[in-house]
């Protein structure tokens, strides 16, 4: 049982299959798919070098341009990016980017390629806090630039989301640790079981290091008042967590009831499946044709048969009973089950750190940066949209421009 | 990313690259060219340029290609001449080229019908600021008997027209072979003897690519009919290494520097024909399928390729593989290597099976009910169709048997 939560679901590519999907690429001009990453991936190169059996210069292409290349080619929302304008659909369907990225990306780990190398030394301090997705590639970035980085992290191993949410079936602990190595290798310094707020302050780090980033995403899940302080409720969040922090030794409820539909719904039903749970039902706000949850992990779950109902909100709750009524019909929905998850989305969680806030993210200018302070903010809690694994990359590409303008870099 | 130096001299001239357009119409032009440089060509041997008197006047359309199953483009057939520019324009392309980049290589290719016109067009292409002259003496489907493929063939004819050439230039200069020939070392050491420095090979093979069913002509049609004409691309890579490899095998051309033509696509390609002796590499069909483009990997996969073998210089991999291509009559032909089935990667297709009964030796057995092939050592005769076919690799080199009365090291054998 744990055993296929620790799992790859999805088994990948082979040598074969890649010079496969390789080849259905139409090697475009002005290739679409280059366009629509947010990190500035350009698949049409990396597709070229596979097509002409250059996997080393693929795997440049990809690590050179994002430090979490082989974690996007896994988590990414394809259809959503470099899938979405893939002119292939013109004939068929779109190249599966994404499997031929992660392919490459293992070939790199395996044949053991050092691409990133640390930058000459340029004697400036940067403490980042937070060390999920956003946090990890601005070290890296920051790194590569000469500049000598602390991370501290309030858990005790680094990777924010990606290691307590993500669960092992789309990302495993061997594939984020090999990713962030190539970054400690780096020369990076970080401090986990450190939380700042409370361990060290956000002012002490400010006085000690030329720039602070902020990176401390949305921890903690959201809860609807109806559900406050009921003992059959837990979010989603923190129930991933509990799971991934056991690899999968975690007992669960045969009948569960899910509240939400995007990504994380979506993992936590069907982490449910895997572990064991009879019947796993989500109840969700949208509609099917705007659901949010990204085609793949929507796949999964109807794969595992999951149940999903669209679009309900839910009215009421009374210990494990909760009542819905759709968002447009004169429906109404009762259910009863042994478990309540909330996955109705996540928030921000500032603990002791004082910063204000608009709009649920910490206010900042455009540049990234908190008024004309040293402190920079980034990934899920900082004006960056894009609340992915990419979109962190993003935000990170962007802020080392500003933090290298800041201290007089370029 | 990998940065290794892939400079490397030919015929005394340093090329910063082995990479160059061959001479096609990937390198009609100025603008054709200037792009290749910027793209990252090392040196462009520009379209052949043919004496002002020979009009040419091609004909429409002038290619096709071969498929297979759904690769398409295995080989290319094309009907064209020489350069249609006329011979001024042409010159004043060369001229303004290597104004504009002095560092790159820049190598005339030129055509004559006589000794004069060889001789003339070599001094003018020279005047241009051509680095190095290639003599095409090779192009199979031109409309004259006194040029192309049908004088490359004649030892003696390319004698008098390289030292033709050699009157006319001072310039490094190189013969470029047609592969339409039984022995290509003849011609070629006809051209040394005659004042050519080195060897570009391959020119295309004659061929007739497909023909239309319906309309009983081959391909392309022009009205109503077609030629005999040159095949090029991946398929002709074989018979261009087969002939390299020849011509370094020969006493009298052992050391003859080489510019290795015909199908190359990849890094792996180009490496195959370092190995066999060529020091620069020169693409045409390759470049019309893909565009200039995919020269960024031929150069990145071969500087990798360089590091992972620790090699600083190129020139240090030439001809490596030379001294392991012997006579059939040499090789070890005392043991047989069985094949070996992975059983765990064999997904049941029994293609070995269909392949070792009705090409082999009816070695390979199939099981029905378990879906997987078992080989008869008794009947095997260590062939190795089976692994060819099998299509995920399921199938290696397995045991070694040694043949009756015939003594081998099993340990020093280099499988
Ligand atoms: C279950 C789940 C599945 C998801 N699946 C996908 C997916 O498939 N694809 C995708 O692109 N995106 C996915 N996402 C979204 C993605 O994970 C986030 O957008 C991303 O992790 C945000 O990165 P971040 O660096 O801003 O923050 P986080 O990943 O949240 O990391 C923040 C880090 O900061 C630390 N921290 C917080 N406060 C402090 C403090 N005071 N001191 C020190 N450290 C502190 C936290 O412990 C944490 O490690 C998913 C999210 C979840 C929850
Ligand atoms: C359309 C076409 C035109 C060509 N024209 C010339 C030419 O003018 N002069 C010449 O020396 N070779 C010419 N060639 C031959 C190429 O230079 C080259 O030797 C041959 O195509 C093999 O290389 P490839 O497989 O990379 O195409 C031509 C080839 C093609 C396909
Ligand atoms: S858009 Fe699709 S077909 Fe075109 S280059 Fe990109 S992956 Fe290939
Ligand atoms: S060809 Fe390969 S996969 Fe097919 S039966 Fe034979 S060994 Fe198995």
């Amino acid at each position: 049982m744990e055993c296929k939560y620790l799992n790859d679901l999805d088994a990948g590519l082979n040598f074969k299959t890649l010079k496969l999907e390789a080849s259905r690429c139409l090697l475009c001009l002005d290739a679409p798919c280059s366009k629509e990453c947010p990190a500035g991936t350009d698949p049409a190169k990396f597709i070229r070098s596979v097509r002409f059996d250059n996997l080393k210069g693929a795997a440049e292409t990809i690590r050179e341009n994002n430090p979490l290349g082989g974690i996007c080619a896994r988590v990414c929302p394809t259809e959503k990016y470099c899938q979405k304008g893939c002119l292939r659909c013109g004939i068929d369907k779109p190249i599966d980017i994404g499997s031929i990225q992660r392919y490459v990306c293992d070939f790199e780990q395996k044949t053991n390629m050092k691409i990133l190398k640390k930058g000459v030394d340029n004697n400036k301090r940067i403490a980042i806090v937070g060390s999920g997705p956003s946090g990890l590639s601005l070290a890296s970035l920051l790194l590569q630039h000469g500049y000598s980085v602390d991370l501290y992290e309030k858990n005790d191993k680094l990777g924010g989301y990606l290691r307590y949410g993500i669960p092992s079936y789309r990302l495993s602990n061997e594939v984020l640790d090999n990713e962030i190595n190539k970054i400690i290798d780096l020369g990076l310094k970080y401090h986990t079981n450190t939380e700042i707020g409370k361990d060290i302050t956000l002012n002490e780090l400010k006085t000690y290091f030329d720039a602070v980033v902020v990176a401390i995403g949305y921890s903690k899940g959201k809860v609807l008042d109806m559900f406050k302080d009921n003992p059959y409720v837990e979010s989603a969040v923190d129930f991933l967590k509990r799971i991934k922090e056991n690899d999968g030794h975690v007992l669960v409820d045969d009948n569960v009831l899910v509240i939400g539909g995007g990504d994380v719904s979506m993992d936590i039903c069907t982490s449910l499946k895997i572990l064991g749970s009879t019947n796993v039902s989500a109840v969700v706000y949208e509609e099917l044709f705007e659901f949010k949850a990204s085609k793949k992990e929507l796949e999964d779950a109807r794969k595992h048969n999951v149940t999903i109902i669209d679009g309900y909100v839910p009215t009421a709750c009374k210990d494990n009973h909760v009542t819905f009524k759709h968002r447009r019909l004169p429906y109404q929905l009762e259910m009863t089950a042994d478990k309540i998850v909330l996955a109705v989305g996540q928030t921000y969680d500032l603990g002791n750190i004082d910063l204000e806030m608009e709009r649920g993210q910490v206010k900042t200018k455009y540049n990234y940066q908190v008024g004309d302070s040293n402190v920079f903010v980034i990934g899920d809690i900082s004006i960056n949209k894009e609340k992915t694994v990419v979109g962190s990359v993003k935000s990170a590409k962007e802020a080392l421009y500003y933090i290298n303008k800041y201290l007089g870099g370029f | 990313m990998v940065n290794k130096d892939l400079s490397i001299e030919f015929l005394g001239v340093k090329f910063e690259n082995p990479f160059c357009l061959s001479s096609s119409p990937v390198g009609n032009c100025y603008e054709m060219c200037k792009k290749a440089y910027e793209v990252g060509f090392g040196g462009v041997v520009f379209k052949t340029i043919g004496p002002k008197s020979y009009y040419i006047d091609e004909v429409s359309p002038r290619f096709d290609k071969l498929d297979k199953e759904d690769t398409p483009f295995i080989g290319f057939k094309n009907m064209e001449q020489i350069a249609e520019h006329p011979l001024e324009e042409n010159l004043a392309d060369l001229r303004k080229l290597k104004d504009e980049f002095p560092n790159k290589v820049l190598i005339a290719s030129i055509m004559g019908n006589d000794e004069k016109t060889w001789e003339e067009l070599a001094r003018l292409v020279t005047e241009a600021g051509a680095d190095m002259i290639e003599m095409n003496l090779s192009c199979p489907q031109m409309t004259s008997h006194a040029m192309g493929s049908d004088v490359g063939t004649n030892p003696e004819l390319c004698k008098k027209y390289c030292q033709a050439v050699k009157r006319g230039s001072k310039l490094p200069m190189m013969a470029k072979m047609t592969p339409n020939i039984t022995d290509m070392c003849e011609v070629a050491i006809a051209c040394l003897d005659g004042g050519a420095d080195g060897i570009a090979a391959i020119n295309t093979v004659k061929s007739i690519c497909n023909v239309d069913i319906n309309k009983y002509v081959g391909m392309p049609i022009i009205d109503g009919k077609s030629s005999i004409s040159g095949y090029s691309g991946k398929a002709i890579k074989p018979i261009a290494l087969r002939f390299i490899q020849q011509m370094r095998d020969n006493p009298k051309l052992k050391n003859v520097e080489i510019s290795g033509i015909g199908g190359i696509e990849t890094w792996v390609d180009a490496v195959e024909f370092i190995l066999l002796g060529a020091s620069t590499l020169q693409m045409t069909t390759s470049l019309m399928q893909y565009g200039y483009r995919i020269v960024e990997d031929l150069k990145n996969g071969l500087m990798h390729y360089m590091e992972d073998k620790g090699v600083d210089s190129l020139k240090d991999l030439v001809g490596l593989a030379n001294k392991n291509i012997i006579p059939a009559e040499n090789l070890n032909r005392d043991y047989i290597v069985y094949p070996q089935i992975d059983l765990d990667t064999c997904i049941g297709c029994g293609r070995c099976y269909i392949s070792c009964f009705d090409g082999a030796h009816q070695a390979m057995e199939f099981n029905k009910e378990t879906r997987k092939p078992f080989c008869n050592e008794e009947k095997c005769v260590g062939c190795h169709l089976c692994a060819l076919v099998c299509p995920v690799d399921a199938i290696s080199k397995g045991k070694i048997k040694v043949k009756p009365n015939r003594k081998v090291d099993i340990k020093n054998l280099s499988l």
